[in-house]
């Protein structure tokens, strides 16, 4: 990691006028990383990935990209850019081959290079076999490994990766996350992800940033962020409430509290060297208990301490919009 | 690093493969020659002495109607073909590709180029095949005074510019649209009087002053009476190729002036 390739000054775009869907924002990517964008749906992460791309332009601020300022040279971003957006761009009536030798052309990329850079996309994705069907025929996890290559076929030095695993099953998502790892060790190249997933940028990302309302609320490395919530949760059931009573006495803890019938919710600074002492406390005073449970705390915990909302219902509402969106594509 | 190259070889890629897009593209030329030349041909009610003389006036002096007729209706075969350039840049928006060429270095009027210059090659073919139609069912097309290569690449040229000015046109449009309702209920309100307030099909003597009047600054007009002026006459006088010239010369300016229009107007205003 060397140094700043993606930076933003009180960057900020305004739609009609009135409404702000990013903010001054100020971020900072480096060189190699793959850096997570988290936030509720409408927070600003795709406008903010989209002023970025030079999809669209901001109303006021600045970003640089690859060291070119995204409104005076966005050519020159592009041609640096590899973007998977959220939604399939792949043309259905092509085959995945002929999908990456356009999108190479569109880069001049040499034919001869091409060839080898796609020959190898298509065996790191595991899309060697299929690569001479047409694209109306692959699954939804091969399209989105494909548009994930599509993305890669000039080598660009930055890939914004747009919800890569939005609609998949678990496993495929899993493997998608194996993909993204691999690509980024290999081609070391800068990788900005966004997602609805937090266990998704937790697995990812090296370095987040929690964006709503169109501004960055915090940044650091997602071990950062849980630390910051100061606390793992461990959570004890026992047998009746004479021995619920006497746990809540368990000394050196951040806070003791009732979670239901006979069950005590115990925040603690670092539940691994905790739970020593609670296994001793329980033999000493002879208590009997029916379930321990230890949780340590998730990006989800974060996303709820620093936006006040929890990030599952936001995205039952986003589904349920892409669905609405697929249906009325279907109808027509 | 334009994409115009690969953006029109993707575009000619789908065309051959899709079979109900290539037939319905190639039968469909010898169903309008077929059907127009029996269903307009005013002349099959001239009977008598001094017939032949009326039908040759009304017909400009075409030896029968097919043959009038052919200039007409390869250029609304052009016409047709062209005004459906933009709903694939409707279909390449709603479809996810329009995403993919957005946000790649290619120049923006690539993306609709790409559509004019594949709705032209599409057009050739249709061309060919109406032509021999034309020339094969019974009373057909008839070359009085021959046909040379001049004259085969004077039809072409004819055809083309018409393609690429109603091309450019619908493609624009589409830029601006996202609904491909809106882009079929423009080309239906346009399309049939385009064709008959032209002399596509009827000459002047056949129409009211006032259409006949409007018909002359139609552009299919001047395709059409090139188209046929050249089969009529075979070797031009020094008057016809002034006229000529001078109907090609303002297909071509109007087909520059409306391509400079689509690549100021696209670069600056093409929309996801």
């Amino acid at each position: 990691m060397t140094g700043i390739i993606i930076e933003t000054k009180n960057l900020s775009k305004v739609y009609n006028g009135k409404i702000k869907a990013v903010s001054d924002l100020n971020l900072e990517i480096k060189e190699g990383e793959i850096y997570g964008l988290a936030g509720p749906n409408g927070a600003g992460k795709t406008t903010t990935i989209n002023m970025l791309i030079t999809r669209i332009s901001p109303s006021g601020g600045t970003a640089t990209v690859g060291g070119f300022d995204i409104a005076k040279n966005s050519l020159a971003v592009r041609k640096l850019i590899g973007v998977v957006p959220q939604d399939f761009t792949a043309d259905e009536d092509l085959t995945g081959r002929e999908n990456l030798v356009m999108v190479s052309q569109f880069y001049d990329v040499p034919k001869a290079k091409a060839h080898e850079t796609i020959m190898a996309l298509l065996r790191l994705v595991d899309l060697e076999e299929a690569a001479d069907r047409l694209v109306r025929t692959y699954s939804g996890g091969m399209r989105k490994r494909l548009e994930l290559i599509i993305g890669l076929v000039h080598e660009p030095r930055i890939l914004f990766l747009d919800e890569p695993t939005l609609g998949l099953d678990v496993q495929t998502r899993m493997q998608m996350w194996n993909y993204v790892k691999e690509i980024q060790g290999r081609l070391n190249v800068t990788i900005i992800l966004t997602s609805h997933y937090l266990e998704e940028i937790d697995e990812l990302a090296a370095r987040v940033s929690i964006i709503d309302h169109g501004k960055v609320l915090i940044t650091g490395t997602p071990s950062e962020l849980k630390a910051s919530l100061k606390g793992d949760i461990i959570t004890l059931t026992l047998v009746d409430q004479k021995s619920t009573d006497a746990m809540k006495t368990v000394p050196d803890v951040i806070d003791v509290a009732d979670a239901g019938t006979n069950t005590v919710r115990i925040k603690v600074a670092n539940a691994d060297d905790y739970l020593p002492k609670i296994i001793n406390f329980i033999s000493q005073h002879g208590l009997s208990t029916v379930r321990l449970t230890v949780q340590k705390p998730s990006l989800d915990e974060v996303f709820l301490e620093y936006t006040g909302r929890s990030i599952r219902e936001e995205e039952g509402g986003a589904d349920r919009m892409k669905m609405a969106m697929n249906m009325r594509r279907v109808r027509q | 690093m334009s994409g115009l190259w690969p953006l029109t070889v993707r575009e000619l890629k789908k065309w051959v493969r899709n079979p109900t897009f290539l037939l319905t593209g190639l039968i469909q030329p010898v169903f309008w020659i077929a059907l127009f030349g029996s269903a307009f041909d005013i002349t099959k009610f001239f009977t008598g002495p001094g017939s032949g003389a009326a039908a040759s006036f009304i017909l400009d002096g075409a030896p029968n109607y097919i043959t009038y007729i052919v200039g007409g209706v390869l250029t609304t075969m052009g016409l047709f073909t062209a005004m459906f350039a933009g709903t694939q840049i409707i279909f390449d928006r709603r479809l996810g590709p329009m995403g993919r060429f957005l946000s790649s270095p290619i120049r923006r009027s690539s993306i609709v180029f790409s559509k004019i210059i594949s709705s032209v090659i599409r057009i050739l073919p249709q061309v060919v095949i109406l032509v021999v139609a034309a020339y094969l069912i019974p009373n057909g097309l008839k070359f009085p005074h021959g046909f040379t290569i001049v004259d085969v690449l004077i039809m072409a040229t004819a055809i083309i510019l018409i393609a690429f000015i109603f091309s450019s046109i619908f493609s624009v449009i589409a830029t601006r649209m996202t609904n491909m309702q809106s882009i079929f209920g423009i080309v239906n309100l346009v399309n049939l009087p385009l064709m008959f307030v032209s002399y596509a099909l009827f000459s002047r003597q056949m129409m009211a002053n006032w259409l006949g009047n409007v018909a002359q600054y139609n552009p299919v007009s001047w395709s059409a009476e090139t188209i046929r002026t050249v089969i009529i006459n075979g070797s031009l006088t020094a008057s016809q190729w002034t006229q000529i010239g001078r109907w090609l010369g303002a297909l071509a300016a109007l087909a520059a002036g409306l391509l400079l229009l689509t690549a100021y107007l696209v670069e600056k205003e093409i929309r996801d």
